[in-house]
């Protein structure tokens, strides 16, 4: 199924945040320490995406991203990637639960296209199966 | 797939728009690198994600950017432009 960049691509959210699980995608190159780096030699950029599960600990991800300053983030990972936030929420009862998979990629790229068409179908895919998420965070750098 | 529900919180707002967003928060003057505040700041990281999940239940207009002000972020940074 193709979608028309012109039209917005909106789903209902037709449950409560406090039945919810949630999970994270961001585009600001967000990986585990023990994952493969993205590649910021390619001056056209990574179309690849990491997946992180549920129990990630916030000490074992870093940014690989060289088109926005993420030294905060190197600092405090949640400022992009807001994992220990989201199980705070949890503790609260803001949302029911953590997804089981959450998605870094870097957001820079010169190949819209394929970006658009393959990186993003494949990492809505990821979230789709297994995940158990009822609504995605977006986030960028 | 029946589609995902979604929620963008971004720091360049006007990027942003371009591609029409179902639903986005734009946490005003933070800048990018800071999508949920600063580091070790967790209640207004706590406060940006409670706002920004709240989306999904708002009558937002799809393709648009909420703005919303939070003062204990402390700093003003002027988002990128996209030259018309």
């Amino acid at each position: 199924m193709s979608i028309s960049r012109k039209c917005v691509p909106f789903t209902p959210f037709e449950d409560t945040l406090a039945k919810s699980t949630i999970a994270i995608v961001t585009a600001g190159g967000v990986h585990r320490k023990d994952q493969e780096p993205f590649n910021i030699a390619d001056e056209l950029g990574d179309l690849g995406y990491r997946v992180f599960t549920d129990d990630v600990n916030a000490s074992d991800l870093k940014v690989t991203h060289h088109h926005y300053d993420h030294s905060d983030a190197d600092k405090d990972i949640n400022v992009v990637f807001p994992i220990d936030v989201l199980r705070d929420l949890q503790r609260e009862g803001f949302i029911r639960n953590i997804a089981l998979k959450h998605v870094g990629y870097m957001g820079y790229t010169m190949q819209l296209k394929a970006m658009y068409e393959g990186t993003a179908r494949e990492i809505a895919n990821e979230i789709d199966k297994g995940s158990r998420a009822d609504a995605v965070v977006l986030t960028g750098g | 797939m029946k589609g995902i529900p979604t929620v963008l919180i971004t720091v360049s707002p006007e990027v942003s728009a371009q591609m029409r967003p179902p639903r986005a928060l734009y946490p005003n003057g933070f800048k990018i690198g800071n999508s949920l505040g600063k580091p070790g700041m967790r209640e207004l990281q706590r406060t940006v994600l409670r706002d920004a999940l709240s989306l999904l239940t708002l009558e937002t207009r799809p393709g648009s950017v909420v703005t919303k002000d939070y003062p204990d972020y402390g700093e003003y940074h002027e988002p990128p432009r996209v030259r018309k």
